[in-house]
This record gives structure tokens, sequence and C-alpha cells, in this order.
């Protein structure tokens, strides 16, 4: 290299001898094997999460003789043992999980009784009982939770409340290969014992449902719609924890791109019916004034001002975005809890 | 691509491999490399590497008219134009909604009420990286310090995957004479290679990403829930994590390109050591210092022309400096702290004979180096000094735990350590056989994934500059 007194190499500093390209090879290859050999189920288990495209398809190809490799040699359950004392993730395990057969949904040929949980005394003109106070809050979904999170936060802290942010990216309650909601749901309210749980997901949605005997359901169909429905309800069931808590559940901004306003159409219409026997506790909070004819808009008028909403990538909000959805929650939360007004 | 995911773990043995089947058929090589760059970028968004491409063609053609050009007027324009193309590039990308919300702030408040159009416009990942490696090698033709390279050479500089995203910000004049001959195959830097390779898994995953999850990011996402101890460990705690994550990539950068048989310069060099701000400024980001200093600092007139004009070079070129990660007020303010905190020091060092102690020094410039952190990690200046505010009511400590400050104390310490103890043990590990380096690369990975949560790597903080 030129100039060596201004542009300093990490070589410049004592190293081992140089070896041949050979070994740099053999390093790598030797890593490897060794690696398909020690871990090699975990290439097709990151193939499944990954979305549809070249890149997936190209994991799960590289997966299937890794795992193949693996399963010869056996040991990639005990490295997976040792191992997982180091992961950050929260164990999911006791049940509660979206194919749980002892959770699932219900015999579809019985007609489901109403009950007065089903009405929002609101909607029936009736003067709701307002709750005094309101002191946990949990903030959760995939990354469309997020800036919203730290919004309520901010707002939240000067009221006393504790707010739990809980996001988890990339995930969807369509896709229980990277996470499961049916059981995390169970798990956040167990732990965090929140009053109130506001819930925005949708980024990562439209993945095929098990519709039993292993075939499927695409998206976004009705057959779809019922099945993700189901996932939903069970959710809502959880966070309601009986009558005792309120959800927020927000439905999707309409995003830029065609196919994925497909998804997000068949998942708002799908929270509205999940959210159908619940009213009396879980509140639909409507997103549609982002887009507001279902036609995305990546800027509106925020306080008199032409403000940008939306990230770049036409899914998310950005900050400004965050700010306004936290103000309709907050509106929201008043109405039930009068600690935060 | 992000360096530690499977894609990238299926994409470089293949890549490799190839590259040093190749690389005596140099024909062969150069394009192969270059689609392999192309395709490792595409896997952020396809439609970057359009623009890649076209800015290496418009800036091959214009290194390729400055050297045909004589008159030195003409020269100069050529060159300012090739250089207002890459930075009007970077300005429509990263700056343009930042000054078109400020602007059309402005101009409501003045009663004007002429909005400049707002867009939501996809910042290219890397391109400031890229930007300033262009407009290195433009210069550098003009300045006659290099030819014009072949425009297959200029397009394998500006888009060689081990640097494309975040660096270091490698010179046209240190990276295209590498390509003018093969490789050495028996030249080959493995042991070091495979040595940062694992330090930068480690700093990134282990120790940045975990910082980040336990303290960092529920700290600074809402300050006002936390006392004055969690905000003061969150402080270090960023220290630590910016160092890690973006020392990581370069550390991991560095390595894949010494397998590929190519040397980058150094990035860092234990930075928390420094005694004087600008020592602080030759070990950290030594890339951009080095960058600044030539295509800013000294064209501005340098330290020749008094004190005044010195102290003011040194502002303007920190505040760019601050300004180029980011189009947001908070790294406007970083560059700021520390273009004024230079300037102090130059001031202090020539009106006064004291010598402070060496550790008082050290105990200064961390600590300041660790205070200007706060606006360039918090989102808003609201909330730097919502931040800042905390640190003012000292109630309980609830994020402080033993394997946190441990981390934070260890990465920090080992910095302080002297260098000849770790550089032995460093040889050591490097001159392993390759069997055994490959042993230790395997089993860092697996430690070293073990600890991703199921979200994946947090991306590098460096990739939205």
């Amino acid at each position: 290299m030129s100039d060596k007194k201004n542009n300093p190499s990490i070589l410049d500093r004592p190293t081992a001898r140089p070896l041949r390209a050979r070994d740099a090879i053999v390093v790598i290859f030797v890593t490897v094997i060794l690696l398909a050999i020690l871990k090699g189920n975990s290439v097709t288990r990151v193939g499944d999460t990954l979305k549809p495209g070249v890149q997936r398809d190209v994991v799960l190809a590289v997966g299937h003789p890794a795992g193949w490799i693996a399963d010869l040699f056996g040991v990639d359950d005990d490295v997976g043992k040792l191992t997982a004392s180091l992961s950050p993730d929260q164990s999911l395990s006791g049940g509660g999980g979206f194919d749980d057969p002892a959770t699932a949904g219900a015999d579809s040929s019985a007609v489901a009784p109403l009950t007065p949980d089903a009405f929002d005394p609101s909607m029936l003109g009736e003067k709701t009982t307002p709750i005094p106070k309101l002191s946990t809050v949990l903030v959760t979904g995939d990354s469309l939770s997020q800036p919203l999170d730290v919004e309520l936060a901010q707002r939240l802290a000067s009221k006393g409340v504790k707010t739990i942010r809980d996001p988890h990216l990339g995930t969807g309650i369509s896709n229980t290969d990277l996470l499961d909601w049916g059981q995390l749901s169970q798990q956040q309210v167990k732990k965090d014992k929140p009053d109130a749980i506001v819930f925005f997901l949708g980024a990562n949605e439209g993945f095929p449902l098990p519709k039993g005997k292993g075939k499927s359901a695409a998206c976004c169909g009705p057959l779809w719609a019922s099945l993700y429905a189901t996932r939903v309800r069970k959710m809502m069931a959880t966070y309601r924890q009986g009558r005792n808590n309120r959800v927020y559940w927000l439905t999707l901004p309409m995003p830029r791109d065609a196919e994925r306003q497909k998804i997000a159409r068949a998942v708002n219409a799908t929270i509205i019916a999940a959210a159908q026997p619940y009213r009396a506790q879980v509140r639909v909070v409507d997103m549609g004034f982002f887009t507001p004819g279902g036609k995305y808009r990546a800027s509106m008028p925020v306080n008199g001002k032409d403000t940008l909403v939306r990230k770049p990538d036409g899914i998310h909000l950005n900050e400004d975005g965050a700010a306004v959805a936290a103000d309709v929650v907050m509106d929201r939360l008043k109405t039930d809890y009068t600690s935060v007004r | 691509m992000v360096f530690p995911t499977m894609q990238f773990a299926i994409f470089f043995p293949i890549v490799l491999a190839l590259s040093w089947a190749l690389m005596s058929r140099q024909w062969a090589w150069k394009p192969f490399i270059l689609a392999a760059s192309y395709v490792f970028y595409s896997a952020a968004n396809p439609m970057f590497c359009v623009l890649l491409g076209a800015m290496t063609l418009g800036n091959q053609g214009a290194a390729k008219l400055i050297h045909r050009t004589e008159d030195e007027k003409v020269r100069r324009r050529l060159v300012a134009a090739a250089v207002a193309l890459d930075l009007g590039t970077l300005g429509v990308f990263k700056y343009y909604g930042f000054f078109a919300t400020d602007i059309n702030s402005l101009l409501d408040s003045a009663g004007l009420g002429m909005p400049i159009p707002l867009a939501a416009i996809a910042l290219p990942v890397g391109i400031s990286f890229i930007v300033f490696q262009a407009i290195s090698y433009t210069v550098d033709v003009h300045r006659r310090i290099i030819e014009p390279a072949k425009v297959v050479d200029f397009g394998l500089y500006l888009s060689f995957f081990p640097h494309l995203v975040a660096g270091p910000i490698v010179r046209a004049r240190e990276f295209i004479p590498q390509l003018s001959k093969p490789r050495n195959p028996r030249m080959v830097a493995v042991g070091p290679a495979v040595f940062l390779i694992v330090m930068g898994l480690v700093k990134k995953v282990a120790v940045a990403d975990y910082l980040a999850r336990e303290i960092v990011d529920p700290v600074f996402g809402v300050p006002q829930q936390f006392s004055a101890p969690d905000v003061i460990l969150a402080a270090y705690a960023y220290a630590v994590q910016i160092f890690c994550d973006f020392s990581g990539y370069t550390d991991i950068a560095i390595g894949l390109a010494l397998l590929m048989g190519f040397e980058f310069p150094q990035n860092f060099d234990r930075p928390y050591r420094a005694r004087s701000f600008q020592e602080f400024w030759r070990r950290w980001h030594m890339t951009l210092s080095r960058y600044l200093r030539d295509f800013v600092y000294i064209p501005l007139g340098g330290s020749r022309g008094g004190k005044f004009k010195t102290a003011r070079n040194l502002m303007i070129t920190m505040l760019l400096g601050g300004l180029w990660h980011g189009a947001a007020w908070g790294f406007v303010l970083w560059g700021f702290i520390h273009g004024a905190v230079q300037v102090i020091e130059n001031q202090f060092r020539e009106r006064t004979k004291l010598s402070p102690p060496e550790w008082l020094k050290w105990f200064l410039v961390f600590n300041i180096v660790v205070l200007a952190w706060i606006p360039f990690r918090a989102p808003e200046l609201s909330q730097a000094w919502d931040f800042l505010s905390r640190l003012g009511d000292w109630g309980p400590a609830t994020m402080w735990s033993t394997p946190v400050v441990v981390v934070i104390v260890l990465a920090i310490g080992l910095q302080l350590l002297p260098l000849r103890p770790m550089d032995a043990l460093r040889v050591r590990f490097e001159s392993i056989n390759p069997v055994a380096l490959a042993t230790a690369l395997t089993v860092s990975i697996i430690v070293v994934t073990a600890t991703i949560s199921s979200q994946g790597v947090a991306p590098f903080i460096y990739f939205a500059f």
C-alpha cells in the first residue's frame, strides 16, 4: 500500500506469517463443514423465517443437504442444548400456541353464544364506567410497534404509568416459525401483568395458514381470513384476561405496495371480526385516517402543516406518524382510564 | 446482505473459492467479483444497483475527461461538476427530507408559505461511503496523484463488497493499484483475517447488540422512566456499543478482504485510550478522519493563516463530519462539540505551560467523548435534553446488572492495556494451523449466534450513514 504513514494497515503491526490462498479456502470450508455437522438444521429454520424470494429459496436449498449432514451425525440437538442458556429469547414452553389442540378454535358447526362482552356500552348509548388507575401498559407487536412504543412511553411517563415495550421484529401471526404469538401473548400477560395492551402488528403477514390434514390456505381469501381471525381472537382473549384488561388493537395503515395492500385489507377485516365478542374490553383503533379511502399517502396535514408520516419503505410510520398514532391511542386510553386524563 | 447472516454465510465461501480459482485469469476474475459485489448490494434493494452503476459511469467519465484536459481552469470546472453531482446525489437521498422539513418550517414561520414538496425517499445503503470514495477518485485524478483506471477497476473499487456498505473508506490510490496484478496466492494473511472476523463477530453480536438490548435502547428510548444511575450507565454503554458495532463491522470487512488477498487501511486503534481530542480522532474512524483532513480541512487552509482561521477550519470540518453521519441536529451538535473541544485544546496548549497528569487528560477526554455521544444517539435534540435532565434525579438504579457492568468495564479496560502483551497473544492465535483456525472460527460462530435473538442480528449502526 502506498503512503503507509498516513494509512496504517492491520498488517503493519506484528502478525503471524502469511499462508497460502489454499489455506484460506481450507479454513472457510472446514468451518462450513463443522457448522453443517454441529448446526446444520438451523439453515432450514432460518430459511423458513425469510420472506418468499430468491434469498429464501437459496437458503432452503442449502438447508436440505446441511440438515442431512447434521442428522447423519446427530449432535445438532446437543449443541442447541449446550448453548440454549446464551439465548436472549424468552422460552415459550407450556403450550397455548396457535397449534395447541387444547386451545384451538371452537367447533365451527356450533352457534357461538353472544354475551354482554360483545358490546361496548358506548355503542349502546350507555354510560361507560371509567377505570380509576392505569399502572402498566404493554406496547407490543412487530416493527410497526416502533417507534409508537417510545411515543406512548414518553406520553405516559408523565402520568406515572409504567410502559413495557416488547417489539418482536420480523414476526407475524400467520408465521409461527419465528415466533408463536399465541404462546408469547400468554407469557406476556403472565410476566408483565399489564392493565392495558397496545398491539400493532402486520408488516410480515400473508403466510399460508394450516387448515388441517397437512394442507394450508393461501392468503387472502375468506378461508385464510377465518383462520387468521381465529388466531387474533385467541390473542385478544388472552390479552383481555377475563374482563380485567383493556386491549387497543391498531388496524394497519394501507401500505404503498399493491400486493401488501391486499394483505393489509384482509388483516384489517379479520381484526374487526375477531374483536366482535370482546368489544367491551377490546378497542379496535382505526388507523385508516393515514390512508383515507384506502389510498396510500406518505404525508398528511398535522397541526395544519403537511408532514411526512411514513417511512420510505411505504409500510411503517416514521416518528411523526407514530406521534399521531400515539395521540389517537392516548385519547382512547383517556376514555377508559381516569388517571391518564 | 449483512455479514453475520445465513445468506452471507452461503455467499462468501462460494465467492472466496471462485475468487482464488479465477485469480490468475484477471479477465474473468474482475467481472466475477464485480458481479458478486452487485449481487451482495442487490440483496438490500436491486434498484440501488442502478444508482451504483450510474455513479460508477458518471465518475469514470468525469475522471477520463479531467485526465484528457490540459487547461487547468477546465479541469477545475470538471472536477467541481463531478463532486457537485456526487454531493447532489447524497443530498437528494440523505438530506432532502431534513432540509425540506426545516425550510418549510422557516418559510411558514416567516409567513411566506411556499412549501417544498415532501417525499419519503429510501436511503440507499452505504451511500455516504460510496460518494466519498467516488469523490476521492476524481479528486485524486485531478490532483494527478493517480491516472484514471479502467472502468471495470473503478467499478470494482466502488462496489467491492467487503467495504461497500459501511467502509472503511478506502482511497482509490490504495485499492486500484492492488488490482493491477493478481493477488499473490502465497502471501495471504489468513491468521490475522480469522482473528479479525472472530473479534468482529464477538464485538458486534455479543457486545454491541447485547448492550443495545439490555440498557441502551430502553433508556435512550424513554429516559423519563429512569433516574441518574441508569442514565449514566446507558451513556457509557452506548459509548461501548457504538465502538463495538462499528469497529466490529470494519474488523469483519478487513478480515474478509484479507482472505481475498486485499489490504484495507485500519479504521480504529483503541480510541478510548486517547489523552487528547486530536489523538481521539487519530484513533476513531481513522479513514473518515484522514478523508476530512485531506478533502475538507486542508483545502480550507488547514492550520495555515493564523489561530482564527485554524479554529474556523476545524469547526467547519467537524460540523461537516457530524452532518455526514445523517440528517439530524443531534449529529450537527456532536460535530460542534468535537470541533469546539479541539479548538479549546489547541488554545490551552498554546497559551499555558501547564501539563496535567496523563490520567486526568484521559479522564477528561473520555468523559467528554461519552457526553458527546448523547446527542448523537438521541433521535431528537429534545430527547437528548430529556436524557441529560435525568442526571438531576438520583433515584434507584434499576438497569444495573453484573453482566452489563462487566461488559462495559472490559470493553473500555482492554483498550487501556499496553499493546505489546496483547499483540503477543494475538500473534499466538493467528499462528495456529488452518484446521485449528477453522475450529476456533466455528466455535466462535456457534457461541456468538447463540446470543442472537429470534429477530436476528440488529443492523449495523453505520449502515444508516
